[in-house]
Order: structure tokens, then sequence, then C-alpha cells
């Protein structure tokens, strides 16, 4: 079929029937009979926990599935009005383009304009044609200053913007994308979100975006698809889709949905906006007067970590730059401390230098013993049973710690992703604790990335063992008496707002906000809670605490 | 932190030339470079190679390059001289060495090391400057409707290296914050972590060359781009130094011997061809662009 035809023809966008497939060697099917719809123009959403079967969609709708990756397949996909599994990758990405969760092996040229053309190159457009049609799509995704920059001197946001418009740039009729944000701040998340909502309403794309954080998309989306086990669990509308969450899926729900749920509130809201409207109409106001305020606990102990004046002075090829302009910073045993800010701004360097991976140019940084745990838990796995990573006693107590002895004859592959980062942080743990006690600091580098709600559950429940001081093991004979101050570096507001007692905000390199994290994630619109920017109270953050404010206020 | 050899566009005419142009013109100082042994033209072929690389704008490459070849061209004069006892003037003896034997350092031995360096080095630079001002996707695009698969592996690699490079230093940061306690990692299990990594990112990388319609059909003839303004200087150079070189051959201006004493010739055909190579690092000269001439008022009565 010509793409002219494809264009102008009716049929949808994507249309999957009856789809099962298996992984080659795989014990049970990624995906279960799942049959769907998408219409041309329309932006749907792609729910569901982790290893729902989520990114195998996708990879079946853009032809990865079974043409690349192999494996078992009965059933149907049509991509626009194209078989998918007649069909190979490359000839249906005029139809479809797809963009996976790593940008930094979704680029493959030197540059970022020949990055974008290769797609037309393959397929024999001509240059003038080619020319314009990069220009076109650099100038919708605002991007023209970054045509003649090599790729490899992007940001992880400016890759994925590339890879992005790579995807776009042959006009396709769908736009798959998997967890797009979960490598962005905030800010250039919902940037990336309204600029999809934006190429949806004025080209016409059909979206398919699979999303672990959905209060920043939802009220994006003209359909929510929620998978479960490999099937279909829900599909419908947004408004719909939460009511059915609240009853049948916590986990998939959003803040302000919770919060309204809380109250008692009908209808759930999709987004800020909405919710705001619903307040506004239900007469229930609230008064920033009888909003409740945590107070910090001023903690006397000496700190664990203390940082004066730190600079850091990053290569970065042909130049060098301050990643860190003369951080102050300390922290004291127990304190659970959210590091925010924009992606480079200087978080991970941080954490890096309190780790002494970097060396100050300027400047001191004291701590007392750290364990740090890196963005990607795997490069710490490398023996093929996890009592050979961790040897001997001082193992066992770290293996304790995270709550992984009954895994010490495991092979690492074959725990979950959660245990796999349990098992990290006990590496990062072992030698460094006394007895059963953790060390000073225990440091996270952004942990959540494509976490779904219930493991970040698990996380925060680590998170405030470590810093409490009570009996870290369940063991009567080991009782730990010291806590860790434990800081995690993380985009994720909502994760922040359920582990944190302080937030540090960063901004290209210094602290511009420090503080009690129910003040800080409640005083701004980037850095603030889906709750906070709903109700806009001082410190009320969570669900439950806008709930009993809103309860308090309506009684 | 990105490689002094990597490939950085700009807008100079090296960077600006097409690949066959570019590659010609680099490829002709490096003939030079293999073709003769006179240590005048072999100077001038890496005093080319290095203007080529200033003129366009590759200067970190320049001075990467110029470090790897003069260490090498050092470790050269050194192994030649060890090895080599030949040669009239004996500046040490050195004795009985384990393996070579009697050890006799001649002043022959060391400047025929330093002509073998020179080739190196002047070589190391050309390419140092064909790394960073050529890009490699363009040299690629070109070889594949020669070559579809050598360029689909070549372009998988040029991707895997940066990829894999980045993997390693993470790697090793998560191994050096290991807790003392945990089992300490060789060099080996981080290889064969890496290794298992790197075939994990192919994978990935492979799924994105097949999304971008890497597996369709190569590209027809209309696919190639415009042909740059600089082309046809790059190749004239190329061709001037390639004839140039060969009739000097030819015609004796390699006049360069080591053994059994020093001969290096410095006759006109020799100081030619040296001057000749020399200019021709030139060609990335940018010509500063023509404003027009200020027109004449004409006063109106």
């Amino acid at each position: 079929m010509s793409e002219l035809a494809i264009r102008r023809g009716a049929a949808p966008a994507l249309a999957v029937e009856g789809l099962s497939y298996a992984y080659p060697h795989a014990a049970a099917r990624a995906l279960e009979d799942v049959s769907l719809e998408v219409a041309p123009g329309e932006f749907v959403l792609l729910a569901g926990r982790s290893a729902s079967g989520k990114s195998t969609l996708l990879k079946a709708a853009c032809g990865l599935v079974p043409h690349f990756h192999g494996g078992e397949i009965e059933g149907e996909v049509r991509v626009a009005d194209l078989d998918a599994l007649a069909t190979g990758p490359g000839e249906l990405a005029a139809a479809v383009g797809y963009l996976a969760q790593d940008p930094e092996t979704q680029v493959v040229s030197t540059t970022v304009a020949a990055e974008i053309e290769l797609p037309l190159e393959m397929r024999g457009d001509a240059p003038t044609d080619r020319a314009r049609a990069v220009e076109e799509v650099a100038l919708a995704l605002a991007i023209p200053h970054l045509l003649d920059r090599a790729t490899d001197t992007l940001s992880g946001g400016e890759l994925q913007r590339v890879a992005l418009a790579a995807a776009l740039v042959t006009r396709p009729r769908l736009i798959l994308l998997d967890e797009p944000t979960s490598q962005l701040d905030p800010v250039a998340g919902d940037e990336l979100i309204w600029l999809l909502r934006r190429l949806n309403e004025e080209w016409g794309v059909a979206v398919l975006l699979a999303e672990h954080r959905l209060e920043r998309c939802l009220a994006a989306a003209d359909r929510v698809v929620a998978m479960e086990e490999g099937g279909v669990g829900f599909d419908g509308v947004p408004a719909d889709f939460l009511a059915w969450a609240d009853e049948h899926d916590h986990a998939l729900t959003t803040p302000a949905a919770r919060l309204f749920s809380l109250a008692g509130i009908d209808p759930l809201p999709i987004g800020v906006r909405d919710a705001k409207q619903t307040l506004r109409g239900t007469g229930i106001a609230h008064s920033p007067h009888q909003a409740s305020r945590r107070v910090r606990d001023p903690r006397p102990q000496a700190p664990v970590l203390q940082a004066k004046g730190v600079w850091v002075e990053l290569d970065q090829g042909e130049e060098t730059r301050d990643v860190l302009r003369g951080i102050d910073l300390q922290l004291r045993p127990g304190e659970r401390v959210a590091l925010m800010g924009r992606n480079g701004a200087g978080k991970s360097t941080l954490l890096r230098t309190a780790a002494g991976l970097h060396e100050p140019v300027a400047g001191k940084i004291a701590v007392d013993s750290i364990a740090l745990l890196t963005q990607n838990p795997g490069d710490y796995l490398v023996r093929e049973r996890v009592g050979d990573e961790l040897p001997g006693e001082q193992g066992l107590a770290a293996l304790r710690t995270v709550g992984l002895e009954h895994a010490i004859d495991a092979d690492p592959r074959d725990l979950s992703g959660g245990e796999r980062q349990r098992l990290a942080l006990a590496i990062t743990l072992a030698g460094r604790m006394e007895g059963e006690q953790p060390p000073g600091v225990v440091a996270l580098d952004e942990p959540t990335r494509g976490m779904d709600r219930a493991r970040k559950d698990e996380l925060v429940s680590l998170i405030k063992r470590l810093a409490s001081d009570v009996d870290l093991v369940a063991t009567e004979a080991t009782k730990s008496t010291r806590a860790a101050a434990v800081v995690v570096a993380t985009h994720d507001v909502e994760f922040a707002s359920e582990f944190a007692e302080r937030v540090v905000l960063l901004g290209d390199g210094v602290v511009i906000a420090d503080g009690p994290m129910a003040e800080i994630l409640s005083g701004g619109w980037y850095f603030a809670t889906e709750v906070a920017r709903v109700l806009d109270l001082p410190g009320i953050v969570t669900p439950e605490q806008g709930a009993a404010a809103l309860r308090g206020e309506a009684g | 932190m990105r490689s002094p050899f990597a490939y950085v566009p700009r807008r100079g005419p090296l960077q600006l030339a097409s690949p066959g142009a570019a590659v010609s013109y680099l490829g002709a100082i490096v003939v030079v470079a293999f073709l003769y042994s006179n240590p005048l033209v072999l100077v001038a072929a890496g005093a080319a190679a290095s203007l080529a690389g200033y003129l366009a704008g590759a200067r970190s490459a320049v001075r990467a390059g110029l470090r790897l070849g003069l260490s090498l061209a050092l470790l050269m004069i050194v192994v030649n001289a060890l090895v080599t006892s030949r040669g009239e003037t004996v500046l040490a003896r050195l004795g009985d060495w384990p393996l070579l034997g009697r050890v006799d350092v001649t002043l022959e031995a060391i400047v025929a090391g330093l002509s073998y360096g020179l080739v190196a080095a002047a070589s190391i630079v050309a390419f140092a400057v064909y790394s960073a001002c050529v890009d490699p996707d363009r040299v690629l695009r070109a070889l594949r409707p020669l070559a579809g698969r050598s360029a689909l592996t070549a372009t998988l690699v040029s991707r895997l290296v940066p990829v894999a490079a980045a993997d390693a230093t993470r790697l090793r940061d998560a191994a050096a914050l290991r807790g003392p306690g945990a089992a300490a990692v060789g060099k080996a299990p981080l290889a064969r972590r890496l290794l298992a990594g790197s075939l994990d990112r192919a994978v990935d990388v492979a799924a994105t060359l097949e999304l971008r319609g890497y597996s369709l059909d190569a590209p027809r003839a209309r696919n190639r781009r415009a042909r740059s303004r600089y082309d046809r200087r790059f190749y004239a150079v190329a061709a001037v130094v390639l004839t140039t070189a060969i009739a000097g051959k030819l015609l004796g201006a390699d006049d360069f011997q080591a053994y059994p004493s020093i001969e290096i010739g410095l006759g006109p055909g020799t100081i030619t061809m040296a001057a000749v190579v020399l200019l021709s690092g030139l060609a990335p000269l940018k010509r500063p662009a023509r404003r027009p001439a200020p027109r004449l008022e004409v006063a109106r009565v």
C-alpha cells in the first residue's frame, strides 16, 4: 500500500486481535489474547504494573515482535492496515514510530541531522525532501539548534527528543512510546508529554504511550488501556479508568484520584485542572490557615556528612564545567533526604563526590562512611550466585539488612527487579556496617527508574528501616542502635513525598532550596506533588494529608 | 569524557567535503609517508597532516595524534637501536643481552628507526585528522551500496564503541563502590560482565537500525548527497601530491640511506617534494567571506 493511501485511509492506526505471544524459551506468555484498537489521531495511555506486557505490546505494534525477537505468536496485528506479522519493522517504519526507554541505544548516527535523516535516506527519499522533513520535525520538537551537534554530546533529555524526531520524521500515523519520561526531570517530562499532545492534535499522529507515572500524562490522554498479566484489564476513558483503578488496583491510581477517593469526593479527577474545578464546583474551599505543617526534628547528633563550599569540575570532552559550585550540606543520622533538581543540576555528582569518585577542586567534604548505589543496579552483579557476591558474615549481615538472606543460593539473574536492586544495595553495604548497623550515609541515585508503584512502596519501607534507629533485622540477637542518613537523588516527586522528611533542591550546581519535605514539595509547581498542585496548601503533599484537610473543612 | 579522536561536526572545508574527497586528500599524505623514507619528506608529511588538522579545527585530535605518534616513533627508535647492530658509527657497546645477543648501538640504526617512526607518526596524525573531521556515517553510507553487510557491521560497531566505553566506566565505578565485605571484582569478571552487557546493547542498537529501515534495500543513486564545493580542491591537491610523489620517487627525490653510513639527500628534488607535501597541509584553509565592493555614492543634483 502506498504511503498516500495509508495517510488517507480510515483504517485504525493500530488494530490488535487475539494476540498471544511468548518470547523464545520463556515459560509463560508475555501477551495473552490481547485485542484493542487505536483510532487515527487518538492518544492512548497504556497503564499497568511492571511485566504486565506493555513493552511487548508496543514491540508487537512496531514489528520488533516477532521479526526481531523471535518467539511464538498468534493472532493479528495491523498497523495502518499493514499486516505487522507479515511486514518487517523497516517497512512498518513508514506508518509507525517507536521510542524505547533508553535513549542511549536509540541513536545510531554521529550527528543529530544525520540521525533524523536516516529513516528517510533508508527508504530512498530525495535529498530535497529529506532536508525539508528534517527541518520541519526539528522545528516541531524545538531542536533546530541541535542539528549540527554530535549525538554523543547530548544530554539524556536531548537524546530522547532526537530519537523522537527520528521516529516522527517519516510522518507516521502512530507513535509508540515506552516510558519516555523515566529518565527525565519533572520539567522535561511534562514538556515531552505536552509536546506529544501537540503533535497528536496538530499532526494527527495517534499516540500509544506506556507510562508508570500516570499523574504526568493522564490528563493528556483520550483513553486508557490497562494491562494485567499479559491481557487487557481495562479499556476506556480516563475518568472510568480511575474509578476502575480505585476499586481494582490502587497501584495504578493517581495521587489526585486517591485524594478524592479518601475524601469521598466524586468524580475522581483526571488531572490538576479537573480536580480544582471539581473542588470549586462542590464548594469545598480550603484555607491555608487550617493546613497542618510538619515540624522538623532538630536532630542534635553530629553530622555524618558535611560538605563545605564544595566545587567539582568535570571534564566534558573539549571543555570542563563546574558541575558543583560551592555546595554546603550537612546530613545527620536518621535523616531521610530527597536530592532533587533538573537533569544536569549536579545531584549524581554530589553523591559521587561524597563516595570518593570525584575529587573536589575546592572545598571539603567529610563523610562518616557511605554506601552509594548508582543508577544501574545490574552493574554491581557480576557473579552467578548471590552468596558468591556476598561471602562471609559481613555479606550475610548485609543480605539480612535488605531482607534477602533467603536468596543466598539464587542466581542474581533469577531475582525480580526489586530484589536485584536490594542485592546491589547489600553489595555496597557489606563491610561498611558495624555488626547489623548501617553505615553513616546510604545514598541511592535515581532508584525508581521504570518502577511501578508497588516496587516503590517496598523501597520506601527499606529506606525507612535503614534510617530508623530500631532493629534493622528481625532477630532478637541483633539490635541496631545507629540510624543511617539516607539520601536519594530522584526526579520522582511523589516518591520523594513518600519517603523523605527533607528535600534539598539543586539548580545548576548550587543548593537553591533546603527544608522540610512538606514545605519544599508544596511550594512550587514542577517540584511539587500532584496533591500540592491541586490543593495549593502549604505543607500538604500526600493524598492522606490532603484528604484529612478536605474532610476537616468539608465537615 | 569524549575521545579526542571523536568526530566533531564543524563547518570547515574538510568536514564539508564528501568522504571521497577527504579520504583522497588525507590518503595522499599517508601514501607519501609510506612511499618515502627520507626524513625531510616524512617530517613534511607529518607537518602537513598536523597543519591540515589545525586548520580544520581538530586541534585536540592533532595533539593526541602527535603524542601517540611520537611515542610510537620513540619506541621504534629504541627497539631498532637495540635489535640492529648494523652501521659504522657505534655510539655504545652494551655487551651481551639475553635473547638479543651482542648489542651495539649505532647512529645509523637510530636514524633508520627515526625514519620508520616518522612514517608511523605521520600516518597516525593523518588518521587522527580523518577520525575527527570526516563523518563516519557518511563514509558508511557511501559504502553501503557496495558492501551492505560490512557497512551494517561497521555502523553497529561504531555506535557500540562509545556505548561500551560508557558501560565500562559505569562498571568500574560500581566495582569501586562495592563494600569491603563484598567479593572483590577482578578484571576477568568485569570483562565478562561488560561483554554480556555489550551483547544486550548490540541487540538494542540493532533493533534501532532495523526500525530506521536499515534492512531495506540499499538506497538508490539519487540518494547521494550533493557534492561539496570543496571537493574539487581536495581532489586536485591529492592528485598533485600523488603525481609529484610518484614522479619524485622515480626521479630519485627519495634519496636516503641509513646503512652502512647515513646519506640523506637534500637535493632540489627532495626539497621540492617536501615543499609540495608541506603546502598540501594548507588545503583545509577557509577563505574569508568576500564582502561586496562598496558602492560609490552618486551625488544627485
